[in-house]
């Protein structure tokens, strides 16, 4: 028995020195994999990273005026399609001219890149980023001080629209520039109008009962993303946009600082947006439904309408889709509401996606150089344009080639005709516990099984 | 009679089988169909559809631009090394706590299995800060640390089960023949554990095989990245190469297939046997 329990203290106590030799292993192969890594890295140059060399190494290379690595973090994982390739041909771009410049591209998809951003911001970021000028995503960042302050006075020839860098702004200082500029649109299929007689409606009634017809026809009257809920959020910012007209932002912010959101303009758009789901505006089943699907129920002309940002434009570019339907897509914006104060020109339009610098960046002044390249009138602008990406932050009309689509004239137009422009959209003016809620919550209420008081309780339970 | 009801049942057997195995399969042959389409065949209403073209040009996408080789690589180094590893970890310890006789060995086995009770994203923000402060993050063991701690109760669960049913005369003649203890485990012990050792394999593979919000996280660089990072390839701010990614799906659910099929003997047994005893 007592031999048992020698025995047994003797292999515990051997345990424990194994346990012991492993980890002095564990940081020894960890050296080694440094150096490895290292010298990986001079062979493959730019594509591998070196996040084993910290920050005071950059430092001492950026003193010396010798070789900078910026390290990128991006939500475009997609590097050779869309925004992703003009934010990878700007990096090329901007390597290829200062040849002491390494950029190190990390991207990860929104779900992901969030989470990833939250373990970066307790633990030092890369030195640029990408952010979104809205509460609910900055106003956390800005409370942890994690952004540099970019003066504002650098960007005065950039050509940035009137207001668009407001969402980026904390008390009057400027911590993020703005990417795109996105317009909430109804696309319509032209040629599918003109068989059937319909009209573009001018008011939400006209819109209803087109709606109407088309269902009797046998046609998704509008496909709507459902599933994801952020669609129907900027849906209904678009119909109080309508309502309320320029007094859309102040009634935001006022029910979000207060936790009520029974305001009447609220209210009555909630309860057109619940009436025209009842009214059967949407395809069947569309609160389950993502953004794929319903983009294809409008691309295989299954639907007559679509609900998108006009990031989407590029729909008449996208060599997949049939071209008599590719040809005829059109745009419209929400048609006004009766009694509404605002026009058929006060749109809901926003700048979302933009860059940041990190405030501890070890190569801060590199990154902010690379920062105002990125964003030289010809650079994201021009080229996003080219690659029909959307609308950039910018004045881009500089760079129109003639050969545009229809459907992209047609977006500009509706944006410098625009007489106002909403701002960022309901479901992105609050915490991040409230754009939770009224993201999930919207389905429930559109399809009815929650009440549009309880929806606005709810929602503004979030705030509080 | 008797012969006749005796065919019918097994008629009747056969046929819920081949209900189950089509059910069960379905997904795969899914998963292939599609990846074989173009992005915009794969929203037709059909459950199945017909590719206009068979395009294995996805394929060859996925390989090329998705860097499926590297990232191929890391993924079969990180989880064989994080198999070995529960193996090894979970045999000792199952041991240690089962058989021998000591002051804390329920309390630690216990401590050990609690782990099967913390949610992984409970403890992602918190590890990060760890490992960022050990200067881990962006090497293999930010991966193979978690792999292995998270992968280690189920193992151990399953390993303390199978161990119990071993009988203990085979010790003791071991011990009167002049066996050391290590030699217990790992000559006498191990080889009798063989499905239990199957099972555990297979599960710590196929549950960190397909695991990405660890990996996301904890890297940054390419050099350690796994295959699920490779579907990110393709995925647009808006919209995605949905073809091209399941081409990757396919590719990164084949070697976790074929691993199945090669052990797929001894997991059913396995179970069964642990969790019996267990």
């Amino acid at each position: 028995m007592k031999k048992k329990i020698v025995a047994s203290l003797l292999v515990a106590a051997m345990a424990v020195s194994m346990l012991a030799g492993c980890g002095d292993n564990k940081s020894a192969d960890t050296s080694k994999e440094d150096n490895s890594k290292k010298e990986q890295q001079e062979e493959t140059q730019k594509s591998d990273d070196n996040n084993s060399d910290d920050d005071s190494n950059a430092d001492e290379e950026q003193a010396s005026g010798e070789d900078v690595t910026i390290k990128l973090f991006s939500n475009l994982p997609d590097r050779k399609n869309g925004q992703g390739l003009v934010e990878q041909m700007i990096i090329d771009e901007y390597m290829e001219a200062n040849q002491n410049v390494t950029i190190e591209v990390e991207a990860l998809d929104e779900e992901a890149y969030k989470t990833k951003f939250k373990a970066y911001a307790m633990d030092g970021m890369p030195d640029v980023v990408s952010i979104w000028g809205q509460p609910s995503f900055l106003d956390e960042v800005l409370d942890a001080g994690v952004l540099a302050e970019l003066s504002e006075d650098d960007y005065a020839d950039y050509k940035f629209i009137a207001g668009s860098l407001e969402g980026f702004k904390k008390d009057g200082k400027l911590y993020g520039l703005p990417r795109n500029t996105d317009i909430q649109i109804i696309y319509y299929n032209q040629k599918m109008f003109d068989d059937n007689g319909w009209t573009v409606p001018a008011t939400y009634d006209e819109f209803l009962t087109l709606c109407g017809t088309i269902k009797d026809a046998g046609i998704t009257p509008v496909a709507m993303d459902g599933g994801d809920g952020w669609p129907m959020a900027t849906f209904l910012t678009d119909i109080l946009v309508k309502i309320a007209g320029t007094d859309y932002a102040d009634i935001i912010s006022n029910a979000i600082s207060t936790g009520d959101f029974t305001a009447p303009e609220i209210k009555q758009a909630t309860q057109l947006l619940v009436d025209s789901a009842a009214a059967g505006m949407f395809q069947t089943g569309y609160d389950s439904q993502d953004y794929g699907t319903t983009m294809n129920l409008f691309t295989n002309g299954q639907a007559a309408m679509y609900c998108m940002g006009s990031w989407d434009a590029s729909m008449a570019l996208n060599e997949d889709i049939d071209a008599e339907i590719r040809e005829n897509i059109r745009a419209f914006t929400m048609p006004t509401v009766a009694d509404g104060k605002g026009g058929a020109k006060d749109i809901a339009a926003w700048n979302g996606g933009g860059y940041a610098v990190s405030a501890d960046s070890a190569v801060k002044e590199e990154a902010i150089k690379f920062l105002n390249y990125m964003y030289q009138p010809d650079k994201l602008s021009k080229y996003g344009w080219e690659n029909g990406v959307g609308m950039s932050a910018q004045d881009q009309t500089a760079y129109m080639t003639g050969e545009e689509t229809e459907l992209q004239k047609q977006i500009m137009n509706i944006l410098t005709e625009a007489t106002s422009v909403s701002g960022t959209p309901i479901n992105d003016c609050g915490p991040s516990a409230f754009k939770t809620a009224i993201e999930s919550e919207i389905q429930g209420v559109s399809n009815g099984s929650t009440s549009v008081d309880d929806f606005l309780a709810k929602i503004g339970e979030a705030c509080k | 009679m008797k012969e006749n009801g005796r065919k019918v049942s097994k008629v009747i057997l056969w046929i819920i089988l081949i209900l189950v195995a089509v059910i069960q399969l379905f997904p795969l042959i899914w998963l292939v169909d599609f990846s074989l389409g173009s992005s915009n065949e794969m929203f037709t209403n059909g459950l199945l559809i017909i590719p206009e073209k068979i395009r294995w040009d996805n394929y060859v996408t996925a390989f090329v631009d998705g860097n499926f080789l590297h990232y191929l690589r890391n993924s079969f180094l990180i989880n064989t090394l994080a198999v070995v590893l529960v193996v090894i970890i979970s045999i000792m310890a199952g041991y240690a706590c089962q058989r021998m006789r000591w002051k804390l060995n329920n309390f630690v086995k216990t401590l050990l299995l609690l782990g099967m009770m913390i949610p992984i994203h409970a403890t992602l923000l918190p590890n990060y800060k760890i490992y960022n402060t050990l200067n881990l993050t962006d090497t293999i063991w930010a991966l193979l640390i978690p792999y292995v701690a998270f992968s280690l109760p189920q193992g151990m669960f399953l390993m303390t089960g199978f161990i119990e049913s071993i009988p203990r005369e085979l010790e003791e003649a071991a011990v009167m023949d002049g066996c050391g203890i290590y030699r217990i485990v790992f000559q006498i012990i191990t080889p009798l554990l063989k499905p239990s050792i199957a099972t555990v394999a297979i599960m710590t593979f196929l549950n960190n095989w397909n695991e990405f919000i660890m990996a996301s996280t904890y890297l940054s660089s390419p050099k350690w990245k796994t295959l699920p990072f490779s579907v990110l390839e393709f995925t647009g701010e808006y919209s995605s190469n949905y073809a091209v990614q399941f081409a990757v799906m396919a590719l990164t659910a084949a070697p976790a297939v074929i691993v199945y099929i090669i052990l797929n003997k001894h997991i059913t047994k396995g179970v069964a046997m642990g969790a019996v005893k267990g």
